[in-house]
């Protein structure tokens, strides 16, 4: 009668334990599609058997193991991170070229070209006054063709000022949400396994938009920080991160648009730490990119380097050249001027003086011998210059030009590509962390050794590929067949 | 050899190396075998063209396939360093759980275990 009683026991205690396990087993096809979830697995283990002292033995449910691997997960994060940033840079730098026409059909070099064109043909009939007009309506393009890259170039800055902080909103919004999680866990919700699913979700879209670092605790909570330093989430603890615009104390250029900086809750400017990322795409191309075209505390920028440059030169010419010969020769006047108070807002505030009239540009070079189209031949002589004091760094204003042009298109061409390649790299990382959850450490000793002289096979085929590829690109470039 | 000709055979070169990409976003042994073989055939291609890239010189539509090449062997090496570094990494951490470290303080390689199989 003991042993039947046992016996029964025994059973209900194995079909409690299995109840579990078909619960686990639920959780597992209902979640499948859940973001962030891990399968789950319910650990069983087999109760004492003798028969003779009367222990019938069974089964009991343990405790419900988690197939999440961390390293994998942060594998994930490593990679989703340089796909923000990718992402990031695409978006903003597509938004940045379409300012700067390497056609010539539009914009400065159309207008650059035009007013070439009028000074040969002012050279051609010095005394025109209707070529010195064109002249005159041309340098007006210019400059509004300079006012309109500058304001097209603050109107990416001041959208980029407004995603910076979009994008530091969404950090602390995230990690807020952790925050929330964090507090269900240690109150006791920590075997949740949506709950768990919902943080590594959270952290996904986290890493985004910053290099995150996250370590599991012992009491199921997770600890975030942003790079290794800086911290974001400890325990039910969150640490909000700011962004500021300010002038650094030795700038030389005060006028000029202030840097961007990213806040530690304590103050501590991590500016520097930020690099990759949604955010720190966003940080590049406002405190590198940006600059390097409309100036920053150290720079003037290079659009307002031409115009400033550009508009001297004419001037020059122009106020050394005469209207009319002879004894009471009277001097030219300039044509272009700017806020000559800010060298970081030359392109922006470029003009050309409206009541200076086409009698008053100066023709004639002095001398001697005096050229009564000294003036505008020296003028049309700037598309070409043979002197260097009529160069920018070496480069002609429309090769200057060029290159400005050339290097937003040669970084969005990079970052398209990085895009493209992160995307797969991505996808790469989740199959891998699918892959490798709940994988059986022996086993998986043995298919590394494989994975380890495939990748090596692998890897030196590429670098030939790599090579003839290349090749190739050469032979293909060569202009002659 | 016309240049639209180098241009498609680069374009094949291309599809072999796109598919590996797609293997090597699921990295296997059966999957990495497999590129090999891939990478293979696009190398003995694309050496087997060399010879014949001079007709095409000059040509853009020729340039721009052969740098949508460069691009898909790019993605290819990041694809396939990303999957070593990830399992080289994994192997440490095998190591370091199942055989502890080094006098040197590395992890230790993984053990091996052979295996036998019988069918009858």
């Amino acid at each position: 009668m003991v042993s039947l009683l046992s016996t029964l026991l025994a059973s209900s205690s194995a079909l409690n334990a299995y109840e579990q396990v078909l619960e686990v087993t639920q959780s597992n096809v209902a979640n499948s599609s859940t973001p962030g979830y891990a399968k789950q697995t319910q650990e069983l283990y087999a109760l004492p058997l003798n028969p003779s002292l009367g222990v019938t033995g069974g089964v009991k449910a343990g405790v419900v193991q988690d197939s999440r691997d961390q390293y994998a997960e942060q594998n994930v994060w490593r990679q989703s991170v340089s796909l923000g940033q990718a992402n990031q840079n695409v978006s903003s730098l597509t938004a940045l070229q379409s300012l700067f026409d390497i056609s010539g059909d539009t914009g400065i070099p159309k207008a650059l070209n035009n007013l070439f064109s009028s000074f040969s043909a002012w050279g051609q009939s010095p005394t025109d006054t209707e070529a010195r007009q064109t002249v005159i309506d041309n340098a007006t393009n210019l400059a509004n063709s300079f006012q309109q890259a500058a304001t097209g170039i603050q109107s990416v800055e001041q959208d980029t000022n407004q995603q910076l902080q979009t994008t530091v909103t969404q950090v602390n919004n995230l990690v807020g949400l952790l925050q929330g999680y964090n507090t269900q866990i240690l109150g006791g919700d920590r075997n949740d396994a949506g709950l768990e699913s919902q943080v590594y979700s959270t952290l996904e879209q986290l890493s985004q938009y910053v290099d995150i670092n996250v370590t599991p605790q012992a009491d199921g909570s997770v600890t975030v920080l942003l790079g290794d330093q800086t911290p974001l989430l400890v325990g039910a603890q969150q640490y909000s991160i700011g962004s500021t615009f300010q002038q650094p104390d030795d700038a030389v250029y005060t006028q000029a648009p202030p840097a961007a900086h990213i806040l530690a809750s304590d103050g501590t400017d991590i500016t520097a730490s930020v690099t990759t990322g949604q955010l720190g795409a966003l940080l590049n191309l406002r405190n590198q990119v940006l600059p390097s075209y409309i100036g920053d505390a150290y720079q003037p920028g290079d659009l307002n380097t031409m115009a400033k440059q550009f508009a001297d030169c004419v001037n020059q010419a122009l106020t050394s050249g005469e209207i009319s010969g002879g004894p009471n020769a009277q001097a030219g006047v300039a044509l272009f001027s700017y806020d000559t108070t800010n060298d970081a807002d030359v392109a922006a505030t470029l003009s050309v003086d409206p009541t200076v009239t086409p009698g008053q540009l100066a023709a004639i070079d002095p001398g001697p011998p005096e050229v009564a189209n000294g003036i505008p031949l020296a003028l049309a002589q700037l598309a070409a210059p043979e002197d260097p004091a009529d160069e920018i760094n070496g480069a002609s204003f429309t090769e200057f030009y060029g290159n400005m042009a050339s290097r937003i298109g040669s970084a969005l061409n990079d970052a398209t590509s990085q895009q493209t390649v992160q995307q797969s790299a991505v996808a790469q990382a989740q199959n891998l962390r699918q892959q490798s959850s709940g994988v059986n450490l022996d086993e998986e000793a043995m298919t590394v050794v494989e994975f380890q002289r495939a990748y090596e096979a692998n890897a030196q085929l590429v670098t030939i590929l790599n090579q003839l590829t290349e090749d190739a690109i050469n032979i293909l470039a060569s202009t002659t067949g | 050899m016309l240049a639209a000709e180098v241009e498609e055979r680069i374009l094949a070169v291309r599809s072999e190396v796109d598919r590996a990409c797609q293997l090597l976003i699921s990295p296997s042994p059966t999957a990495l075998d497999s590129c090999s073989r891939l990478f293979e055939t696009a190398g003995s291609r694309l050496a087997q063209l060399q010879p014949q890239l001079r007709q095409g010189a000059g040509n853009p539509a020729a340039q721009q396939e052969a740098r949508r090449l460069r691009m898909a062997v790019m993605c290819a090496q990041r694809l396939l360093e990303n999957a070593a570094s990830f399992h080289v990494n994994w192997g440490r951490l095998l190591g370091a759980l199942s055989a502890g470290y080094t006098e040197r303080g590395d992890p230790a390689p993984a053990p091996r275990r052979g295996r036998i199989c019988v069918q009858g």
